[in-house]
């Protein structure tokens, strides 16, 4: 895509949104609609320079990605060599695959609970929950990989003089890529969900934290404004940063043609 | 290079659908003399494919021997180069990257194996397609690069899958040229399996009829080279020898 294609999407995707912000504020005076049940645009925008100038945003939102960043980086330094011992080894895996599968789906809030009990309330029990979101469909794709690199590619390095090591690293790794980006794109938007919802529950930081507190004390503006940064960094997250990854691993490997 | 020596060698598999054993190759002997290019013929179900993956050590024999000059085989290994059906090619490698992957594997450093790679793609005409991705390749260019490949590795025996069956009637053609032609410069030992007749009378010094497990027959081919298909079409050796072989096949 050329960069007037890239834009011209880019337009089309914030169309709408700029269509709503248009309507709020008509919509609010049209109905005369109480700050306590739903704030103006104005006091959201006042809100938000408010948490940009006492600092309190950038707390929050550093606590939350800190959390994400590292759960996920965890998750992927244990998930992708178990998914690859599984995936050369036939047994292992067809063992193995319905448990990753059930946990996969599993929410990752519904690890809260647990997780507190164990690592108490806070940055422990809320990396694990991330952790848990990451760990389990990574697991899963990287099996998945290995799995679906054609026996027939294996056999070629085997002839050309791969040993184990060669082999795990020039062949099994870099077959198995994309789907271990796609697992940890997957696995990162469970991930975030379940640490805004972590976060209401099990801590005193946070994004999620932040417009929980905010809501003990009528602030609709501090929610709603939190509510945007929550979407927003994630659209740049998965847009600027996963799906590009994503999409140039799956078209140099040319298992999808520009699809 | 190095002779190919096949002894004795049986395959029984147990299929788990018909619930039984199958006898997919019975008691094979197979010399394939240094320098030699011999092809195995046969249709579907005979065991040529079987035979291979023996001789390159992806699955094993129940019984029998497999010598490479005089080592024994077992497993696979660079003293055995492999061109696939399939191409088998690493789609994330750029095919210069695919080329010097035995090099590689043999620790030649980078300047030393691409030298290497860009050699051997010039012997198969892919000078100019080397920084690119084999999915940017046509079937009859990636196969280029999986008999590069198999080659820069300089392999004491070359195997190969029946590896111009995916590729349309007029690539295949020109690749079986290709192919001789650089037989011809390069004196490898080759074991070439295909079910297409012409193909293995074209290319080969040696036809090896195989069916049900078993060598049928083995026919040699004293055709002149280079052998060009213009030429040989009209040849009337040529008719005959496919003839005979074809009977074989027929029969078998």
């Amino acid at each position: 895509m050329g960069w007037t294609g890239r834009i011209l999407a880019g337009a089309k995707f914030l169309a709408p949104l700029a269509v709503l912000l248009v309507l709020w504020p008509i919509l609010i005076r049209a109905f005369n609609v109480n700050p306590q049940i739903f704030p103006d645009i104005t006091a959201v925008a006042r809100a938000g320079l408010e948490s940009i100038r006492d600092g309190s945003l950038f707390a929050h939102m550093g606590a939350s990605l800190a959390r994400v960043a590292v759960g996920t980086v965890l998750a992927i330094l244990v998930a992708v060599p178990l998914g690859v011992l599984m995936g050369v080894s036939p047994g292992v895996s067809a063992f193995l695959t319905p448990l990753l599968r059930f946990f996969s789906v599993l929410a990752g809030i519904a690890w809260i609970p647990i997780a507190t009990l164990w690592f108490g309330y806070g940055f422990g029990a809320i990396t694990f929950v991330i952790f848990n979101a990451v760990f389990f469909i990574v697991a899963y794709n990287t099996l998945l990989g290995v799995s679906t690199i054609p026996m027939q590619v294996r056999n070629a390095a085997a002839s050309l003089g791969a040993g184990r090591w060669t082999m795990l690293a020039e062949v099994l790794l870099p077959g198995a890529l994309p789907n271990i980006v796609t697992g940890v794109r997957t696995g990162l938007g469970f991930a975030w969900r379940g640490l805004i919802a972590a976060e209401i529950i099990a801590t005193n930081i946070g994004l999620g934290y932040m417009i929980f507190v905010a809501r003990d004390f009528y602030r609709t503006e501090v929610i709603v404004f939190g509510m945007i940064v929550i979407g927003a960094l994630w659209l740049l997250i998965d847009r600027l940063l996963l799906a590009p990854v994503e999409r140039a691993t799956i078209e140099r490997w040319g298992m999808v043609r520009s699809a | 290079m190095k002779s190919l020596a096949i002894r004795n060698l049986s395959k029984t598999y147990f299929d788990a659908y018909a619930g039984a054993h199958v006898d997919a190759v019975r008691d094979v002997s197979l010399e394939v003399p240094e320098g030699e290019f011999v092809s195995i013929v046969g249709p579907s179900g005979c065991g040529k494919t079987t035979i291979l993956n023996m001789v390159a050590g992806f699955i094993a024999p129940s019984s029998g021997e497999i010598l490479v000059g005089d080592h024994a085989v077992a497993g696979p290994g660079p003293d055995r180069g492999v061109v696939f059906q399939s191409f088998a090619l690493f789609p994330w490698k750029t095919v210069l990257e695919n080329v010097a992957f035995g090099p590689k594997m043999r620790g030649v450093g980078k300047p030393e194996r691409e030298r290497i790679a860009r050699e051997f793609l010039s012997l198969a005409g892919l000078s100019h397609a080397a920084e690119r991705y084999p999915n940017e390749l046509s079937g009859g260019m990636q196969q280029r690069v999986g008999v590069a490949r198999a080659l820069a590795n300089e392999p004491d025996v070359l195997l190969m899958d029946e590896p111009f069956a995916s590729v349309d009637a007029q690539t295949r053609m020109t690749l079986q040229e290709e192919l001789t032609r650089i037989w011809q410069e390069r004196r490898s030992t080759v074991l070439f399996i295909t079910h297409d007749v012409p193909e293995a009378v074209f290319l080969a010094n040696r036809v090896v009829v195989l069916s049900k497990g078993r060598v049928l027959e083995e026919v040699d081919i004293p055709l002149p080279r280079p052998r060009r298909w213009d030429a040989l079409v009209e040849s009337d050796d040529f008719k005959a020898l496919a003839n005979q072989v074809l009977q074989l096949v027929r029969s078998a």
